[in-house]
């Protein structure tokens, strides 16, 4: 079911919806109140260093678990398949790994110098200064980047669940109308809207009732999370008609491909017409018929003769069977799939899987007068080698009065060639540059059986989407990164005692056990029962609750799934909003700048820098970088490469120094932000970063910084005795 | 990494010092996780590799196990659930109640808490 999904349920889910924010706001009210008897600085950062079981694994785990477990992991399994098991498997040992590797010596270090964060911590450990300052920096940089990418998980989520409340969808075209012409704001008021209630709830709770809110809301959303999975679990193995059904119904599909479907009107237009991303279109004229879902939205205007829209070609027979007619003939799927075929619309040509769309750089040559490209028009120009290519006109450009090289948007095209040319045979244009984006599946294109198998389809990798070394590197990515997150770090100073940590890391091994693998089987189903998500894959969450509880008629089920992800989301926001704000008022304000600041003073700080963080943050995400999940895991392996070592060598090396610790520190961010920057020239995409022997930047950068902090640490003087005797040692009692 | 010697002042002043157990306790733990995750990756990727990469697949047959690809099982099911039983190990006979002590400069910790979970301070 692609259409906003909530029609009949909308406002019963609504109001589940509603209820779970109102409760979050309940419970920032209760945490304000608790600070107002306590120290505002430790109770608003730390919470006092009194989380027991419950709240600490809850807060843990849901933070760990964020936008991306919802969103990003999801889309990611629906779009390769059953490998996305061996990519996350090494959370089998997460919950040990990250709490328990340093933990507890992490908790003690803290206490005995009075860290508040973990800047205060590397500071306190060396007496440095300039060591703080370089936590913070790198702090405030990853954080931010993260923010921005989670303030967009949550309006998408909020998006879909809304998509069909009326008072929300008018408001919201009022909003598009409103802001029609303005190249900041885009054109999708939805987002928009959503983007600004999410941002607002998130800022005013974490603002108003900092680490004690960000704690509470995190255990009850932590319990939200894990209640969604264990009801979507059966429902959507129910609905495909049971697992093994699935599997083997995966193991016959192939890929999608993407390409330019050439759209015209069945009848003469009078005004525009929006096709949406949930739009299908056939196109008949062949036999077997081949069916289209729209990528991206695109709106024809009356007088359109050319209409390119980027489509996504289902090529599974098994899944066109079933978009088709409804459902498989083979077995009896209780869901049905309601898919929205635009009747008016056909699509009367549609590229072929190599073409792609882009632009090129051309030169008019000997042409006099005036002259201009328009939509449509063909061109043909000689490209560097001197062969000719062929190009149809997207946008059209001119008219131009003097001869001068032009930007053109263009879609390049084999079938092209039965088309009427009307280019100059006598000027024919030159190709200076072209710049076309792929747009085929490099690994697994045409070909059944990879999504059961590894390494998994891949549309970018030619290698597919987790060859060996690839799942090596993920193993650490997850497990060994995880210990290296500021995020987490600073829960692990909170705990009140050893047993609560003991308690916590088996709480949170099994709440990721029930979380996880049962992810891996919900939305393999998802792929069988909701069919053509590739083209937008991050909503494929929200998408498939809504799907579940609508095909059993519980629209309020479908609010309280859909407030899964919406809760991973907010609970990674809240936290990060409070690292960076926590790193601006104490390590940058309280022990830089105003050692002797009041406690209302700072008390002021703290508010306005969570709430001027979150909302520029909020801004940022008005135009969101693409690629959640890639900001993710860059930002994770990021802090890993930057973190880790030297907080392992200044908990456990007594020798570590703090020359070798920075040292160490700028040598893991350098080595992991090369081979991302290395990917821009080998890749053509940051967020593609290039793989030493195929290996993720994690390893690099986690080898790099773990050498270079024990190479420094050696040719530096070792520390004082005072420093060692204050961390490691203990007087002899008697 | 054990404490050099130039690093490990055993008394200063007078005072006798040892090394911290709290310091020992959470190094020794610490590599036994770093073991267990070893252990984890040695059994998990070569599984999936050996039976679950590269492999031909004949549409609508592919062994399973619980509805699952059997190398998921095996490689990842299967270790998963194992490794839930050592942090369990571990958690409750391994690793060490240590007392975590008071914090520098802030009222002490909710001692109602704290003792309610059988910890004394330090």
């Amino acid at each position: 079911m692609m259409t906003p999904l909530l029609a009949a349920d909308s406002n019963a889910a609504l109001v589940t919806f509603m209820i779970y924010t109102l409760a979050v706001f309940g419970i920032a009210a209760l945490s304000n109140q608790l600070m107002k008897s306590k120290s505002f600085m430790s109770e608003y950062f730390l919470g006092s260093r009194g989380l027991g079981v419950w709240a600490f694994a809850l807060t843990f785990a849901a933070t760990s678990s964020s936008g991306g477990s919802f969103t990003g992991f999801p889309a990611k399994i629906y779009t390769h398949g059953w490998v996305l098991a061996l990519w996350i498997g090494s959370y089998m040992v997460v919950p040990i790994c990250t709490m328990g590797f340093i933990g507890k010596r992490l908790n003690q270090v803290a206490r005995i110098s009075g860290a508040i964060t973990i800047p205060d911590v590397l500071r306190d450990r060396f007496n440095s200064k300039r060591f703080g300052l370089l936590a913070v920096i790198l702090i405030v940089f990853f954080m931010s980047f993260n923010l921005v990418a989670q303030f967009k998980a949550g309006a998408t989520i909020l998006k879909v669940l809304l998509s069909d409340v009326k008072i929300f969808t008018d408001f919201s075209a009022s909003v598009s109308t409103w802001l029609e012409g303005s190249t900041f704001f885009g054109t999708d008021g939805q987002y928009l809207v959503c983007l600004l209630f999410f941002g607002v709830a998130v800022i005013a709770y974490t603002t108003y009732g900092g680490f004690h809110a960000v704690v509470w809301t995190d255990v009850m959303q932590g319990i939200v999370m894990i209640l969604g999975v264990l009801i979507l679990l059966p429902l959507a193995i129910s609905a495909v008609g049971g697992l093994s059904f699935a599997t083997q119904e995966m193991s016959t599909m192939t890929p999608p491909m993407r390409g330019y479907a050439e759209v015209a009107s069945t009848k003469p237009l009078t005004e525009a017409v929006v096709l949406d991303n949930d739009d299908w279109l056939m196109s008949s004229t062949r036999n077997p018929t081949r069916v289209f879902r729209v990528a991206r939205p695109a709106t024809i205007q009356p007088g359109d003769e050319i209409n390119f829209v980027e489509v996504l070609e289902i090529t599974s027979p098994s899944e066109v069977k079933r978009i088709l007619a409804g459902e498989d003939d083979s077995v009896t799927m209780k869901g049905e799939i309601d898919l929205n075929f635009r009747e008016d619309l056909v699509a009367v040509t549609f590229s072929n899987p190599g073409d792609s769309r882009g632009s090129i750089t051309v030169h008019p040559g000997p042409m006099t007068g005036d002259y201009e490209f328009k939509s449509g028009e063909y061109v043909v120009a000689k490209d560097s080698k001197g062969t000719l290519r062929n190009f149809r006109v997207v946008e059209a450009a001119g008219p131009f009065q003097v001869p001068r090289n032009v930007d053109l948007r263009v879609a390049e095209g084999n079938d092209f060639d039965s088309a009427v040319m009307t280019w100059n045979k006598d000027n024919p244009l030159t190709l200076v540059s072209a710049s076309m984006s792929p747009v085929s599946y490099q690994y697994g294109h045409g070909e059944q059986g990879h999504y059961v198998t590894g390494p998994g389809p891949s549309p970018r990798d030619s290698l597919g989407f987790l060859p060996l070394s690839v799942a090596i590197s993920f193993f650490f990515m997850w497990a060994i990164s995880g210990a290296g997150q500021p995020s987490n770090m600073v829960r692990l100073m909170a705990f009140n005692n050893s047993r609560t940590l003991q308690r916590a890391i088996f709480t949170v091994a099994i709440y990721y056990t029930c979380i996880y693998l049962p992810l891996v089987v919900i939305f393999c189903c998802a792929r069988v029962l909701v069919p053509g998500m590739e083209a937008e894959p991050d909503r494929i969450m929200p998408e498939m609750a809504v799907y579940l509880t609508d095909s059993i008629g519980a629209g309020w089920l479908g609010g309280l799934l859909i407030a899964a992800p919406f809760a991973a989301v907010m609970s990674t926001v809240d936290s990060f909003l409070l690292m960076i704000s926590s790193a601006v008022v104490r390590d940058i304000y309280q022990r830089n700048i105003k050692p002797d600041a009041s406690e209302g003073s700072i008390k002021k700080m703290s508010y306005l820098c969570t709430l001027i963080v979150g909302t520029a943050a909020m801004v940022v995400a008005i135009n969101p970088p693409n690629f959640l999940q890639d900001i993710i895991v860059y930002v994770g392996s990021g802090l890993a490469a930057c973190f880790l070592a030297p907080v392992v060598f200044l908990l456990y090396w007594p020798r570590a120094t703090e020359s070798g610790c920075i040292i160490g520190m700028l040598s893991g961010f350098a080595a992991h932000f090369a081979m991302y920057t290395a990917g821009i020239f080998t890749n053509g995409s940051f967020f593609r970063p290039y793989r030493l022997f195929d290996f993720d930047p994690i390893i690099v950068g986690l080898g790099v910084s773990f050498l270079i902090t024990f190479l420094a640490t050696r040719a530096t003087t070792p520390p004082s005795e005072e420093i060692v005797r204050k961390y490691f040692y203990r007087k002899v009692q008697g | 990494m054990s404490p050099p010697a130039d690093a490990a002042p055993a008394s200063s002043g007078g005072e006798q010092f040892e090394l911290d157990p709290v310091f020992l306790n959470s190094r020794r733990e610490a590599i036994a996780i770093f073991l267990l995750w070893f252990l984890c990756l040695l059994w998990a990727v070569p599984v999936c590799y050996a039976m679950g990469y590269g492999q031909e697949v004949v549409p609508r047959q592919v062994p399973t196990v619980m509805g699952m690809p059997s190398w998921i099982f095996w490689g990842l099911l299967l270790p998963w659930l194992a490794a839930d039983g050592a942090t369990i190990w571990l958690c409750f006979r391994y690793i060490k109640n240590d007392p975590l002590g008071e914090v520098a400069g802030e009222e002490p910790v909710d001692s109602k808490t704290a003792s309610a979970d059988g910890e004394g301070s330090k």
